[in-house]
């Protein structure tokens, strides 16, 4: 071990009296830190963190509720400038995001959050059932820290940031740490979309990077110059806490009988892409005011899905 | 007993009462009080010192009174600082209007003892008056209307109260204490109408009193529910006590899928634990006056707690662990347990005036009764019989029809946004000169047993 160095060092230096003493106790009281850390982060290091499986009000948060806005095949990440070149993606926050988007013409116009302030843009690949396109009921988007992560050290998104969670080629599951499919707004995401019941129909769940490397924007493969955090720290070459983004789309689709593929073909393809065109201040005051302060901000529970038909009974 | 011995045994005592007492109110006398605890006898008036309120607000030092003139102002304030008492001078023209552009009128984030007083919110996206992770909290003389969560509300809050405020036009609740165990607080003398539901607490309760307030108008009356979906469950020890709860069949109000099922009642207790539902009026409901159902949750992150779990506090059944995955079940059943129902008046209710419903299939009232009540319809039939609180005896018969409850078509939500603008209401006395008042000792002593069943406007 690398602390079996200053051990020795210091040992040699006993007959130095009374303050070297002191000094080997306070020495030896960091190792000892050291090794914890060490070993903790050595245990979490084996995954990035992801979705968080926990009760809301556990952990600080603000939430934005958004329509659905929009479909079109533009990506204004991956295509920028060039429309109709990607698959079909629904969009939600920003109504006017299209293939030439920048962060910049987005800000202060029109979206459909509930949230006005919120003018990012936030977009998933289509959900097809039978062939046709599903519209979404709307998107959820969560606010927090990292799992693990100080609270007090969430720095907001820079304006214009852009991300991408998840593998749209996938043709195999991915870690549902990061993607997956649930049942309602409580659960947890599989691999597999589940069937659902009609008052907690199906959901497409992406967890978006936690940490950014203080300089970029995006990055060639558009992934780089983010990071997911790992044991409650961001990798020191992403060092830069931000909000973890958790993008929840919610469809009206439940029972069985459905014959679903999400563009561009794979169910295993779930990812969504995000623009940080947020007011600055309205984000930046989010997260002074919620998350630093390591507070729940809001909430979205199941008492507000969109419910096609009434409760089922027990019998 | 010698003279000496009994001197010696009573200077003992005293020794020991002194300490005790010394103990007791060490907070209080002799060591500091809290920032915020106290009012600090400065003011700070809007516009005249500061041109907005939030300017007022960060200016302020925990204690300070912010006293806010006639003026409409478009803002969101948020407030950091503790023992803040933030007052309008006039409740009906001290207007913060977000002009369905801002989240909240009035937001205050973990800082304890704040008061807001005597003002009118109107047209926020999300709340118009909302405290969230405080202890002391005092929400008084307040107006909210065309709201697009709720009007009132206190997540996450302790030692508080709302009283003499008026809320409308929210989907969700126009007044709503969520995820607290025991909340220690109490809505007293309000009104909530034209809502997705009168009062939501979900998992709320532990001396929480809810009393001498009408709730009327809304797609559903006072309707506090349990889920796993938040931190503090399941809801339990909710006293409703003296309301008036009317007409909250109404199918204009903006909704929330929760307030659609739950259109038509008037009091419902959704999988509550040990509440106490005593003299209040109920009457003109499409479905239940009162009723205690269950709520089946999909997908649920926890199972119901039991033994020890049920009684801890929030504070620190919040840190048990979950159980794994696999161990859940697909719907988790929160059934309605132990409440009480006594001494109310209910009528014209087109289901049922009482009702109890489970999905277990048995006759078990799950320590549920009723007693002493005004009716003419039950489900189960002869239910102050069949569930007396003295003891339940007789078979079931006639027993609630979930599916009647809940099925059937329920008109759209209606637009939050042109919901009807409430008539003036009343000023607190002596806004103008009323010293700062910070949030301690709430709620205010409540004496349950004094509170008579309201008459019939």
């Amino acid at each position: 071990m690398t602390a079996a160095g200053p051990v020795a060092e210091v040992s040699t230096r006993r007959h130095l009296g009374v303050l070297a003493q002191a000094l080997l106790i306070l020495v030896g009281l960091a190792i000892i830190g050291a090794a914890v850390v060490v070993g903790r982060t050595a245990r979490a290091e084996a995954m990035p963190s992801g979705f968080q499986r926990i009760v809301q009000g556990t952990v600080p948060q603000f939430v934005v509720r958004c329509a659905y806005s929009h479909s079109s095949t533009d990506d204004p990440i991956v295509y920028p400038g060039d429309p109709g070149a990607s698959h079909r993606h629904d969009f939600f926050g920003n109504r006017a995001t299209a293939a030439a988007s920048t962060a910049d013409a987005l800000l202060g116009t029109d979206t459909s959050c509930q949230q006005a302030l919120d003018t990012a843009a936030y977009w998933a690949p289509t959900l097809f059932d039978h062939g046709a396109p599903v519209v979404p009921q709307g998107a959820d988007v969560y606010y927090r820290p990292g799992p693990g992560i100080d609270p007090a050290s969430v720095r907001p998104y820079p304006h214009g940031l852009m991300m991408i969670a998840g593998d749209a080629m996938a043709m195999a599951p991915q870690s549902t740490q990061f993607v997956g499919w649930a049942c309602g707004s409580g659960g947890d995401p599989q691999a597999e979309a589940p069937i659902c019941p009609p008052d907690a129909p199906l959901r497409l769940k992406v967890v978006f990077p936690d940490c950014w490397n203080g300089r970029e924007l995006d990055s060639t493969d558009h992934r780089s110059h983010m990071a997911y955090s790992r044991g409650g720290r961001c990798p020191a070459d992403h060092p830069t806490p931000v909000p973890q983004l958790q993008l929840t789309v919610r469809y009206p689709v439940h029972g069985e009988g459905h014959e679903l593929n999400l563009a561009p073909g794979s169910m295993y393809g779930g990812h969504a892409d995000f623009i940080n065109a947020w007011d600055e201040a309205e984000l930046a005051g989010q997260v002074r005011l919620c998350l630093n302060r390591a507070l729940v901000c809001g909430v979205i529970s199941n008492k507000a899905e969109d419910v096609d038909r009434p409760l089922p009974t027990r019998a | 007993m010698t003279t000496r011995s009994r001197t010696a045994l009573v200077g003992a005592l005293l020794a020991i009462a002194m300490i005790m007492a010394s103990c007791s109110s060490g907070s209080s006398s002799s060591a500091p009080a809290e920032p915020g605890t106290k009012a600090s006898g400065r003011t700070i008036a809007v516009p005249a010192d500061q041109p907005t309120i939030q300017g007022a607000v960060d200016a302020a030092q925990p204690g300070d009174l912010i006293l806010v003139s006639p003026g409409i102002y478009n803002e969101a304030v948020n407030i950091t600082t503790a023992g803040l008492t933030l007052r309008g001078t006039d409740r009906n023209a001290v207007i913060l209007d977000g002009e369905f552009k801002l989240e909240n009128g009035v937001r205050v984030l973990g800082a304890n003892n704040v008061t807001v007083q005597n003002m009118t919110a109107r047209n926020y996206t999300n709340n118009a008056f909302f405290w969230t992770g405080v202890k002391g909290y005092h929400g008084s003389y307040l107006t909210s209307y065309r709201t697009g969560n709720y009007g009132i509300y206190a997540f996450d809050s302790v030692d508080g109260q709302f009283d003499h405020s008026y809320a409308s036009g929210s989907p969700d609740a126009g007044f709503y204490i969520g995820e607290c165990f025991p909340c220690n607080a109490a809505i007293l003398d309000s009104i909530s109408e034209y809502n997705g539901l009168g009062y939501s607490g979900t998992n709320a309760g532990g001396n929480l009193v809810i009393a001498r307030s009408e709730f009327r108008f809304n797609r559903a009356g006072i309707v506090p529910n349990s889920g796993s979906y938040e931190l503090c469950y399941p809801e339990r020890e909710t006293t409703l006590v003296g309301n008036l709860v009317h007409d909250n069949s109404q199918p204009e109000t903006p909704a929330i899928d929760v307030a659609k099922l739950a259109m038509g009642n008037g009091i419902l207790t959704a999988g509550g634990h040990n509440n106490l539902i005593i003299r209040n009026r109920v009457w003109n409901h499409e479905r239940v006056g009162i009723g205690l159902v269950p709520f089946p949750e999909d997908g649920p992150k926890d199972v119901v707690p039991t033994g020890d779990a049920l009684t801890m506090p929030c504070s620190e059944a919040r840190n048990l662990p979950l159980p794994a995955k696999d161990a859940l079940p697909g719907t988790l059943l929160w059934d309605s347990i132990g409440n009480r129902v006594e001494g109310n008046s209910v009528s014209d209710s087109g289901l049922a005036d009482l009702a109890f419903g489970t999905l277990t299939g048995s006759e078990d009232p799950l320590g549920n009764c009723f007693s002493g009540n005004t009716f003419t319809s039950s489900a189960p039939a002869a239910i102050e019989t069949t569930m007396a609180c003295s003891g339940p005896s007789g078979a079931w018969t006639d027993t609630l029809d979930l599916v009647a409850l809940i099925a059937s078509e329920r008109p759209p939500s209606g637009d939050y946004k042109v919901q009807p603008v409430p008539s003036p209401q009343p000023n607190m006395p002596d806004a103008t000169t009323a010293p700062g008042q910070p949030a301690v000792d709430l709620p205010e002593r409540i004496d349950i047993a004094s509170i008579p069943l309201p008459a019939r406007p």
